[in-house]
């Protein structure tokens, strides 16, 4: 195996809440394969898309401590000065967001947006080339008749078309990772499956890694290289996709399993609460000893009260259980 | 799509233009009806008590006001939307003449107070927006709801006695001399900053407040997860959408500031539509208070008109909502 | 209400401006029996008289009590402001409720009856009154309603169209309540509170108008002492004694700012969405 694109190390992010220091990200191992597709799932409050805006620097102002090592293609991210890492922010890392509605300006035309946005990543580009490429990438993302679409403002296209739109902005930097934070949830069904037909196809000619965050395991299982499974803001299994999904080792990705399996996708209804899991997601501002996932874990057992770390197992596959481990 | 835009903006501009012809329409009605209203017999209202039957009987023919109501009515439109605003009673000059002359003085202190309103207020407003909570943005914060508060006309009355008279920086009185530009340009600093300076403050604050809202947007941390310039997504992505409550105002703010304006004017003795107003009111002369009234009337509407329209090149919304 | 009266007294500002209200509200209520001297009465041996024990802000060109003729504006203030108000707040509010219910042509007729309204610079619209009925008080009361009338207008009817639909409203309508009853019992209650907030803000535009009016001579006729005419007297002999123009200055500006921070700390402790001064 090659070396990863990115790697994790130990990542830590605590806010000041009005109820106190909250710990939304808890110490998260992962690596992402250069070209892998990587799935992220869990649900809502798992710190998915924490995680996401971690790997852009783009934090809110109340967050107090940011600290692990985020390493990319060899170099620390997390030591970077803010001035040297603004070339990463739509350079070699790009996002698409979950909600196209709200996350394209809605004064300006998506052509003046695209442009804007290819012209920074390539100031060699002059405002005719980075047009016509923008056009290009609209069309590559399945928007008929882009020359026209370019003078189009954002309320003139429907949500699917919004997060195309989005889909050529991200590819238009040419990154080597695409950030995707739940790019289908805000769309309904019939769109989600346009736009998760639409990632498939970019396996042909983009030649990136993707990090895919989704609430929904079986969009991950259809879509991803390897998935990474994520509870209370710790990562608490990673493997190959297709392995993790046949044989769960962790007891929140088999009850994750045991929900897709219930409900069929389609009627999914995108909440990303899944009822069937009793419980809640733990609280960010509790801290907790023990494994994160026992007050809700039907098999919990009194040496779950001791911390619970992600543990390699000859496979390569890593769970964070030592029931799996032993 | 294009086309399909088009149509959208030139049905947009359709009403509009259709409202403003509306409004200037009711406000002639308005100003016709006042005409007929005047309690007692026209001429002596008019004329005042003093004129002598002869006279009055002579002035009622020739303001036609011996004819019945509807013919007064069609013949008052009739003029009007020619341009023809009548014959000043006193002198015998024509009215529009007359307007025109002191028309450029109020334009230029209004426009001019809009504009050092806008031109100040809008960076104020991202200079707080973008260190919410510092000493600055309080200061600031703090000053805007003063001189909103404090009327245009006493603020002009006080800068008046500080700068003219106790510091005796600048001249006191009056609009210049005729031909002399920089002389006319020193005399129009008082007025403009007493005219504008509430505004200032008013911009400011909502420039700042709709700033702090824009950026929050998801629109502002896509600009910023694509990596633009920070002062590429201050002043281009965020201005743009923050200057649209700015714009809504502003078309309120000329009204206010016309009637302002009246007031500056006469604290500082500028001719204009304010002492011509005045004037005509206190010699009852009808024809110059109605012909200074639409006058105003009809800039207050037309400026509307002009930030309505450009208020729609600026959010590309409004154009669908018509 | 008491946690709005908190809100209220709980910020700097909005202390302030209650502090200056309830003082400008008593004086004005008390006026008559706190003045030191009789506001109208004339010394002329003691003209521009400067600030002493007997005469605490001095006196004007005819020898007047300044503070007297100060204390005496606040009630023409308060009381042309609150007579404004409530003529501009019973009528907006019935027209604009009218049209919340009427049907889309009528109601198109009292919409731009607003707009043609609002389409007058206020101050220019009570000039062309002022100068076809002659300057009085009653006038200014009316002419600053009217203008206010189509804001209090569109608020009540915004507010209106927005429970008209509610199912407790359409249940009383079938159950075959009055007009009256639905009105009173059940639309005023649910649009009162956006209606005082702009009644609220609109007291220092009030005082501020009447001023102005009264300022060129074509608001409150004397020997009433208006703030407005005080400013005015004091500009005429401004050479002679900057006191009477510089108080009687003062004076206003403390009002309109005083009634500013109130209505605007008001407004955003019933709607704190649309706060605009933290």
């Amino acid at each position: 195996m090659t070396a990863p694109l990115l790697e994790i190390r130990d990542l830590h992010l605590r806010a000041a809440t009005q109820r106190g220091s909250a710990h939304i990200l808890r110490g998260i191992n992962l690596d992402i394969g250069a070209g892998r597709i990587v799935g992220v799932v869990g649900e809502s409050g798992s710190g998915k898309s924490s995680l996401a805006l971690c790997l852009l620097r783009l934090l809110p102002s109340n967050i107090t401590e940011l600290s692990g090592r985020m390493t990319m293609a060899g170099t620390e991210l997390l030591g970077l000065p803010e001035a040297q890492f603004a070339a990463w922010r739509g350079g070699r890392i790009a996002m698409i967001f979950q909600d196209p509605m709200t996350a394209l300006n809605p004064v300006f035309s998506i052509g003046t947006q695209l442009v804007d946005v290819a012209r920074r990543r390539f100031p060699a580009l002059d405002t005719k080339a980075a047009r016509a490429r923008a056009e290009a990438m609209l069309g590559r993302v399945g928007i008929a008749d882009p020359g026209l679409r370019m003078g189009a403002y954002p309320h003139q296209l429907s949500g699917g078309m919004r997060q195309r739109v989005m889909i050529a902005m991200a590819l238009l930097v040419q990154p080597d990772l695409l950030l995707a934070d739940e790019p289908t949830t805000a769309l309904d069904a019939t769109v989600e499956a346009q736009i998760v037909g639409l990632f498939e196809s970019l396996r042909a000619d983009f030649s990136g890694s993707i990090l895919f965050i989704s609430h929904h395991l079986g969009l991950v299982a259809q879509l991803c290289d390897d998935v990474v499974v994520m509870y209370g803001g710790t990562v608490v299994e990673t493997g190959p996709v297709g392995s993790v999904c046949a044989d769960p080792r962790h007891p929140y990705t088999a009850a994750l399993l045991a929900c897709e399996l219930e409900d069929a996708p389609a009627e999914n209804d995108g909440s990303g609460r899944l009822m069937s899991i009793p419980g809640d997601v733990p609280d960010p501002v509790v801290t907790q000893a023990g494994c994160v996932f026992a007050p809700r874990c039907a098999l919990a057992e009194a040496p779950c009260e001791m911390p619970q770390v992600l543990r390699r197992a000859p496979d390569g596959r890593q769970v964070a259980c030592w029931k799996a481990v032993s | 799509m294009t086309s399909v835009l088009r149509g959208d903006t030139a049905r947009y501009i359709a009403s509009r233009v259709a409202t403003t012809l509306l409004v200037i329409v009711g406000a002639m009605l308005l100003l016709f009806a006042l005409t007929v209203l005047v309690p007692g017999d026209p001429a002596s209202a008019l004329l005042g008590p003093q004129a002598t039957p002869e006279y009055a009987r002579r002035f009622i023919a020739e303001m036609g006001l011996d004819q019945p109501i509807h013919v007064r009515f069609f013949r008052f439109f009739a003029h009007l939307s020619v341009g023809d605003f009548g014959t000043d009673v006193l002198t015998g000059r024509k009215v529009s003449g007359i307007i025109l002359d002191v028309l450029p003085y109020t334009v230029i202190l209004t426009f001019g107070s809009i504009g050092l309103a806008v031109v100040l207020g809008i960076p104020l407003g991202c200079l707080a927006a973008t260190r919410p909570g510092t000493v600055l943005d309080t200061v600031l914060a703090v000053g805007s709801v003063a001189v909103i508060a404090v009327p245009g006309f006493v603020v002009a009355i006080l800068l008046l006695l500080v700068f003219s008279i106790w510091l005796d920086w600048l001249p006191v009185l009056g609009a210049g001399r005729a031909g002399d530009l920089g002389d006319q340009a020193v005399r129009l600093i008082l007025p403009i900053v007493a005219l504008s300076i509430g505004w200032v403050g008013f911009i400011a604050r909502l420039v700042r407040s709709s700033m702090l809202d824009v950026m929050g947007e998801a629109y502002i941390r896509t600009a910023r997860a694509y990596g633009l310039p920070s002062g590429m997504v201050v002043f281009k992505y965020a201005l743009k959408n923050a200057c649209i409550p700015t714009l809504a105002v502003l078309g309120l703010g000329v009204g206010r500031l016309l009637g302002g304006a009246v007031l500056v004017e006469i604290v500082f003795a500028r001719p204009g539509l304010g002492r011509l107003v005045l004037d005509a009111i206190s010699t009852r002369n009808f024809p110059v208070l109605q012909g200074a009234v639409l006058v105003v009337v009809v800039l207050f509407v037309m400026t509307n008109l002009v930030v309505d329209l450009c208020y729609s090149a600026i959010d590309p919304r409004i154009r669908r909502g018509g | 209400m008491r946690s709005i009266f908190r809100h209220v007294a709980g910020s700097g500002t909005g202390l302030l401006g209650l502090v200056l209200v309830v003082a400008i509200v008593f004086a004005a209520v008390t006026a008559p029996w706190i003045s030191p001297y009789d506001p109208d009465r004339l010394d002329v041996l003691h003209r521009f008289a400067g600030m002493s024990g007997a005469h605490w802000l001095g006196t004007d060109h005819l020898g007047r009590d300044l503070l007297s003729r100060l204390l005496h504006g606040a009630s023409v203030a308060m009381a042309v402001s609150l007579l404004a108000i409530a003529v501009a707040l019973s009528v907006g509010t019935v027209l604009g409720a009218l049209a919340a219910y009427l049907p889309s042509g009528q109601e198109r007729v009292i919409l731009v009856l607003f707009d043609i309204i609002s389409s007058f610079p206020s101050l220019v619209l009570a000039l062309v009154v002022v100068a076809v009925f002659g300057p009085s008080t009653v006038n200014v009361i009316l002419i600053v309603a009217v203008t206010l009338m189509p804001q209090f207008g569109r608020v009540a009817r915004a507010q209106v169209l927005s429970v008209k639909s509610a199912p407790f409203l359409e249940a009383e309508i079938l159950l075959g309540a009055g007009w009256a009853r639905i009105f009173l019992r059940h639309l005023l209650p649910n649009i009162a509170g956006p209606l005082i907030v702009l009644a609220s803000v609109e007291v220092p535009v009030v005082i501020t108008v009447e001023a102005g009016l009264s300022f060129i001579g074509l608001g409150v006729r004397p020997p009433l002492a208006s703030w407005g005419t005080l400013i005015y007297d004091g500009y005429s002999y401004l050479s002679d004694s900057p006191l009477p123009v510089v108080a009687s200055c003062i004076t206003l500006s403390l009002a309109t700012l005083g009634f500013t921070l109130f209505g605007e700390a008001l407004r955003d402790a019933v709607d704190p969405k649309r706060s605009s001064v933290r």
